[in-house]
């Protein structure tokens, strides 16, 4: 059947013209910052091991879960700041929000403060919105997630809380936590744990309504130090907290950022806790990008701040739409697109 | 079968009982485990629950089939189905059949929903056309959309038609809600 509209969403021809428009509007932002812009392998050897974040495999290697790894090593090896919009791949995500491959809008700008790369992702979002002809966001603004934990859960946590501690705690405000690795010999693996699996329930408990019900742009900032991921950890107030944003709109979440953590030692350390905790689920062991590491010990990475922001969501939210299938171009794929 | 394998109208089999997915919802909150949030329908009572579940877990699918068939005749307390290509006949108990017991006719096709090979419930189609054979006479002049009179179809089903519906006019009935639809003229 040749049709001119897609069963439910947008019309092809509607489509193609919002991501030529949002593509053009976004390179243009990113260039006119100073960044340039980079295209890195789609396959690769290894990828940001994450606890809850699968490859698919394409041997010898993998197709990249993110861009991050690729990029953080042209950073090092002085590339200046520089984005990507790149095709990325994480298996067996698909739903009205998920899609086993989507485009990530990448950027890493040198010397540059959280703050500035969380205006980048409000004048991204401006970008995208102008594009598909729709009023900017009416305002934004940023809380620290131990502040929202305790608006919405009650419950006074510091962030550095051991795992038993924080299992204990968080039962007693009526979350309890079910998790495996809460009982594994590494320290490291167990606050993971705890940490991963509290901020998942809370978040489908008290912040994913919160943020619906208040609508507009949201920056969360300030994560506990277990969740630090990919970040530096520092002191905010006294307490040592993850220099990491998410952010979100209309409850959507859109965009994660760090201040890029360079030590090489805390980095592997927490590639190993990961693996700790993949071990824990029972998922597969994931190899460690050895070429990042040596890169982070041998150049050293600059010091900036990244961001990674899901392009098809931004397009989806930009024209009003609520699943991704409502504005993909994907007319062919393997694997399910939708639910 | 994998979580991940969930999707709408999946069946499954949660404590020997027969679900059907209607509604799915994967999230992953917080960069968390992902979570596959699920409406699900027992299949023979019909009653609709929420579950839960996280990536990795494993499920059972459920060995449902359906098979089209005729409804034959009722004794009040079972009605018979038969497979006009083999003429097996099943029954189903009258509190399976519920209240689709109203708009079973004679030789109407219906799906017989089989859950391991036993036959446990009925599913017939959004939509019949039935004939009225007791209606008030409707008010001359009486024009006011949205005013109703009470009827009954050749089941014995009592409905509200509007006024201009006679006796012998056959109407269009949802079989969801039981509502009627619209006049079928000939």
């Amino acid at each position: 059947m040749t049709s001119d509209r897609s069963g439910d969403g947008l019309p092809w021809s509607e489509r193609v013209a919002l991501w030529d428009a949002a593509l053009e509007s976004v390179r243009r932002y990113l260039r006119a910052e100073g960044m340039r812009e980079v295209s890195t392998p789609v396959r690769v050897a290894g990828v940001a091991v994450e606890p809850f974040i699968e490859p698919l495999t394409a041997p010898p290697g993998y197709l990249a879960t993110s861009p991050e790894m690729v990029m953080k090593r042209l950073l090092c090896r002085g590339s200046g700041s520089i984005f990507q919009v790149s095709h990325v791949f994480r298996a067996s995500e698909v739903g009205a929000h998920h899609s086993e491959e989507f485009h990530l809008i990448e950027w890493y700008r040198l010397g540059a403060p959280l703050a500035v790369a969380r205006g980048d992702v409000e004048s991204l979002v401006d970008a995208a919105f102008a594009a598909a002809r729709r009023d900017p966001v009416a305002s934004w603004s940023t809380f620290g997630v131990m502040e929202l934990i305790e608006e919405t859960l009650g419950c006074a946590l510091r962030g550095d809380e051991e795992a038993e501690e924080l299992a204990q705690e968080s039962a007693r405000c009526g979350l309890p936590l079910h998790v495996a690795g809460l009982d594994d010999p590494s320290p490291e693996v167990r606050r993971l744990a705890a940490w991963t699996a509290f901020i998942s329930e809370w978040s489908d408990a008290h912040l994913d309504p919160w943020l619906e019900l208040r609508g507009g742009g949201v920056h969360v900032c300030d994560f506990p130090p277990a969740l630090a991921a990919l970040s530096e950890i520092r002191e905010v107030d006294g307490c040592a907290l993850a220099a990491r944003f998410e952010s979100f709109v209309d409850g959507v979440e859109l965009a994660n950022g760090y201040q890029e953590l360079r030590d090489p030692a805390e980095q592997a350390a927490r590639f190993a806790a990961v693996a700790g905790l993949r071990r824990a689920h029972g998922a597969p062991a994931l190899p460690v990008d050895e070429g990042f590491l040596a890169d982070l010990r041998g150049f050293g990475l600059p010091a900036c701040a990244g961001v990674a922001l899901g392009l098809d969501r931004l397009l989806m939210l930009a024209v009003g739409a609520t699943r991704l299938g409502q504005v993909s171009t994907a007319l062919s794929v393997a694997g399910r697109l939708d639910a | 079968m994998d979580v991940s394998d969930l999707r709408k109208n999946a069946k499954l089999e949660i404590d020997g009982q027969p679900y059907v997915v209607v509604d799915f919802q994967f999230v992953k909150p917080g960069k968390g485990q992902g979570l596959y949030k699920c409406k699900i329908k027992n299949m023979i009572t019909g009653a609709v629950l929420d579950r839960t579940w996280r990536s990795g877990e494993r499920l059972e699918a459920a060995n449902v089939e359906s098979r089209k068939m005729q409804y034959l005749y009722s004794t009040g307390e079972s009605f018979t189905f038969m497979d006009s290509s083999t003429f097996e006949q099943v029954e189903l108990a009258a509190d399976i059949v519920g209240s689709d017991a109203n708009f079973l006719l004679d030789n109407l096709d219906c799906d017989i929903l089989f859950y391991n090979e036993r036959p446990v419930g009925l599913s017939m189609s959004s939509h019949v056309v039935m004939e009225i054979v007791e209606a008030e006479p409707g008010v001359k002049g009486d024009t006011a959309t949205g005013v109703t009179k009470q009827a009954k179809v050749s089941t014995g089903y009592e409905i509200q038609v509007p006024l201009f519906i006679k006796v012998g006019e056959r109407v269009k009935i949802d079989t969801r809600t039981g509502a009627y639809v619209e006049r079928v003229n000939n």
